[in-house]
């Protein structure tokens, strides 16, 4: 009689593991998904990271070139006062912003796919460029 | 001239010989601002002042040289 009960006894107790084991089995597989996300998670962050990272690379590079066309350094060692020339030739200084801004618009098409012109294909001499995006409007020429 | 050259070399340097046919963008490696500053350069050591619209576009030294001498002579 005594067996019989403890017989059952064991049933029973082998019923609740086999649920609590399947519970646990549940949460494995809920932890897994979450591991998974959380590497996709981190893989999307690190490539943004790398985005902000190369954007900011963009950037520095833009200031330098920026920086270096407003306060560039002459032969005598004199710095370029862009203020003082805009002041003394405001119609001059006005045509080259200008000119430097349609560049800049081509720059954007170009990177759109607009394929080169001609003129663009054929630029090997420093006048004849896009200076603000010479590599990618000019493949012909060569530079200092 | 010889005040343009003078001019141009201070500003170019001297490392590309300077001469009449010397395109200042192409072959002194310069740029519009650089062209622009020159100008003012010499209208400031001649004394003299040059319309705008004289040296827009400029490219060569003669070039340079004939819109400023032509303030000179007159």
């Amino acid at each position: 009689m005594g067996g019989i009960f403890y017989v059952k006894n064991l049933q029973s107790q082998l019923v609740i593991s086999e649920m609590n084991n399947a519970k646990l089995n549940e949460g494995i597989e809920m932890q897994k998904e979450l591991l998974i996300q959380k590497e996709n998670d981190f893989k999307a962050i690190t490539e943004a990271n790398n985005n902000l990272l190369l954007s900011n690379r963009q950037l520095e590079e833009d200031n330098q070139r920026l920086d270096q066309k407003f306060n560039k350094i002459n032969a005598s060692g004199k710095q370029r006062d862009i203020g003082n020339l805009a002041v003394q030739k405001p119609k001059s200084i006005e045509m080259i912003l200008n000119k430097q801004q349609v560049e800049r618009a081509r720059c954007f098409e170009i990177a759109q796919g607009s394929p080169l012109t001609e003129l663009e294909k054929n630029a090997t001499k420093k006048s004849q460029i896009n200076s603000e995006c010479t590599s990618q409007a000019n493949p012909n020429y060569v530079g200092y | 001239m010889k005040e343009i050259i003078d001019i141009l070399e201070k500003h170019f340097g001297t490392d590309t010989p300077i001469t009449p046919e010397s395109h200042m963008i192409d072959d002194l490696n310069g740029d519009d601002f650089d062209v622009v500053d020159v100008v003012c350069q010499i209208e400031e050591a001649l004394g003299i002042t040059i319309p705008e619209e004289e040296t827009m576009g400029l490219g060569t030294v003669q070039e340079l040289i004939t819109v400023v001498s032509a303030h000179v002579e007159s």
